[in-house]
């Protein structure tokens, strides 16, 4: 088994050694094919972070006709902190939506003198989960609070969410949809480059089939080089990603961002870039792998 | 050692490269397989190979039905096999020690055992100088002799050639001829297709005649 393993490792090293250049072009197409994936991802992530900025707006604000005693509020309270769409729920008092008020007009605030404190309703601010910011979420929400029947009014904004739920699925059929355009376009892109280093070494595969080597035995060799290729194709495009991001992204993105409310622009994350690597590996092998069935023919 | 009964195969619906073709070989015969081109000497090899399946018949070879046979096993067969062909198949990138080795490394033998065998093949056909000359370094004849290492180093039971002397000179033609009978003197059972008639002069053994597919003469002179 070690010996074979050996063997194989030895192989690989001598066929990368032996077609330098085909290695490079294989390389060099899935490092191009996952930089443009991971500047895509870069685009996105970020473009997600301006949706989460968003969303942190979506709360639904309940406002009352009279201030509550304070059992009854607590049960209200309670009964919508059950609710599992709810995060969080803050009882805004006449004294404190006057002071917020107040806060808000800054240098104007003195066009509040004369004015009773108590002029504003007493509010409930109902605070939904990160992932449940959407219409049906806050829908949700709105029965609830209807069936408490002293409520003035419930302000939560039905046709900005309708868009931003629109936003958002378009961000995620679009990024399913281009992400998997460009992944499926690097892989025929790799695998007809495998395919190249492959027909280069096609005498040597027909010489190993006739002398008795297993379909497995073929593949290996050549399975284990895409893998490599693909590796090294991967972390060759998580640096030149890095470097388009320093170079332009960072300063290209970050205004656009600025003006969505989002302070800074981000990376991948490690995971990301992990993932990154491996898909690079996968390319290679899936490549290798779907190039080796035409060759390899017993 | 070789067996077919009634074989036919076809590559096209309305051609048939061989019809109804039946043959004993014995393990250790020597057989000239000849006719023009296109009678189906290749093919007949094919098929002993496991490179092609017949259309309809049996083929047996070393008590193996290879028409039955599923494909993870041909590689086994293969391994009981020597093949040599017209144009040496071998490989342009690797040296002559790295060429006769690779039928021992596909069969996972140890290094030490690879390196002796290796030498003592390439010493047989007389080119242990030229170990480490790469194939088109050397003349036609010698990357023939060549390849009938590598064809011999795994001690096959068959050995087959397709034209091995097609592409040389006779003189160069008569030394491969002494490597196949040295070969079958030592109990490998030789099927070696030409159509050179005066290498069959020469080295009298038994001959099959090939025409258009079809068995048309099978004596031993």
């Amino acid at each position: 088994m070690l010996q074979t393993i050996g063997y194989f490792i030895r192989r690989v090293g001598r066929n990368l050694r032996q077609t330098p250049v085909l290695c490079s072009a294989a390389i060099g197409t899935v490092a191009v094919a996952l930089m443009i994936i991971a500047f895509f991802g870069i685009v996105v992530i970020n473009v997600q972070q301006v949706a989460r900025q968003w969303s942190r707006e979506i709360q639904v604000v309940a406002y009352f006709d009279r201030v509550p005693d304070a059992g009854k509020l607590q049960g209200w309270k309670a009964s919508l902190k059950n609710l599992e769409e709810v995060q969080q729920v803050h009882f805004v008092s006449r004294e404190e939506a006057f002071k917020r008020f107040q806060k808000r007009l800054g240098d104007d605030a003195d066009l509040l003198e004369g004015v009773e404190r108590d002029f504003l309703p007493a509010s409930l601010e109902i605070v939904l989960h990160e992932e449940r910011r959407n219409k049906a979420g806050v829908e949700a929400v709105v029965a609830r609070l209807r069936q408490i029947g002293e409520l003035q009014d419930i302000s939560y904004e039905p046709e900005w969410l309708e868009r931003f739920d629109a936003f958002v699925g378009l961000l995620r059929v679009g990024g399913f949809v281009f992400g998997g355009f460009l992944l499926f376009a690097a892989l025929f892109i790799v695998s007809n480059t495998i395919k190249l280093t492959l027909y280069a070494r096609r005498e040597e595969i027909e010489i190993m089939t006739l002398v008795g080597g297993t379909p497995l035995f073929i593949k290996m060799p050549f399975l284990l080089e895409g893998a490599l290729q693909g590796l090294a194709g991967g972390l060759l495009a998580l640096i030149g990603a890095w470097a388009l991001f320093s170079l332009m992204l960072r300063e290209g993105l970050h205004g656009v961002l600025v003006v969505a409310g989002v302070d800074g622009i981000l990376f991948l994350s490690a995971t990301q870039q992990a993932i990154l690597a491996a898909g690079g590996l996968a390319l290679g092998l899936v490549g290798s792998l779907l190039s080796l069935r035409k060759f390899v023919r017993i | 050692m070789i067996q077919l009964y009634n074989v036919c195969m076809s590559y096209q619906k309305d051609a048939s490269a061989l019809t109804d073709f039946s043959l004993k070989v014995p393990k250790g015969d020597f057989l000239y397989l000849t006719g023009s081109s296109g009678a189906g000497k290749s093919t007949l090899l094919k098929l002993l190979y496991g490179a092609e399946k017949p259309s309809r018949g049996q083929i047996l070879v070393n008590g193996m039905n290879i028409t039955r046979m599923r494909s993870w096993r041909i590689p086994l067969l293969r391994r009981k096999i020597g093949i040599v062909f017209q144009d040496f198949k071998l490989i342009s990138t690797r040296t002559l020690f790295e060429n006769v080795a690779f039928p021992l490394e596909v069969q996972g033998k140890k290094r030490y055992e690879i390196s002796n065998k290796v030498y003592q093949a390439l010493k047989h056909v007389g080119l242990q100088g030229k170990l480490n000359r790469l194939p088109l370094q050397l003349s036609g004849g010698e990357q023939q002799r060549a390849a009938i290492a590598r064809a011999l180093v795994t001690d096959p039971l068959i050995l087959l050639a397709d034209e091995p002397t097609g592409n040389l000179d006779d003189d160069v033609a008569n030394d491969i001829m002494e490597l196949f009978k040295g070969a079958n003197a030592r109990g490998t059972t030789v099927v070696f297709a030409t159509h050179d008639r005066e290498m069959i002069r020469r080295f009298p053994r038994r001959i099959v005649v090939l025409d258009k597919g079809r068995l048309v003469e099978d004596h031993t002179p």
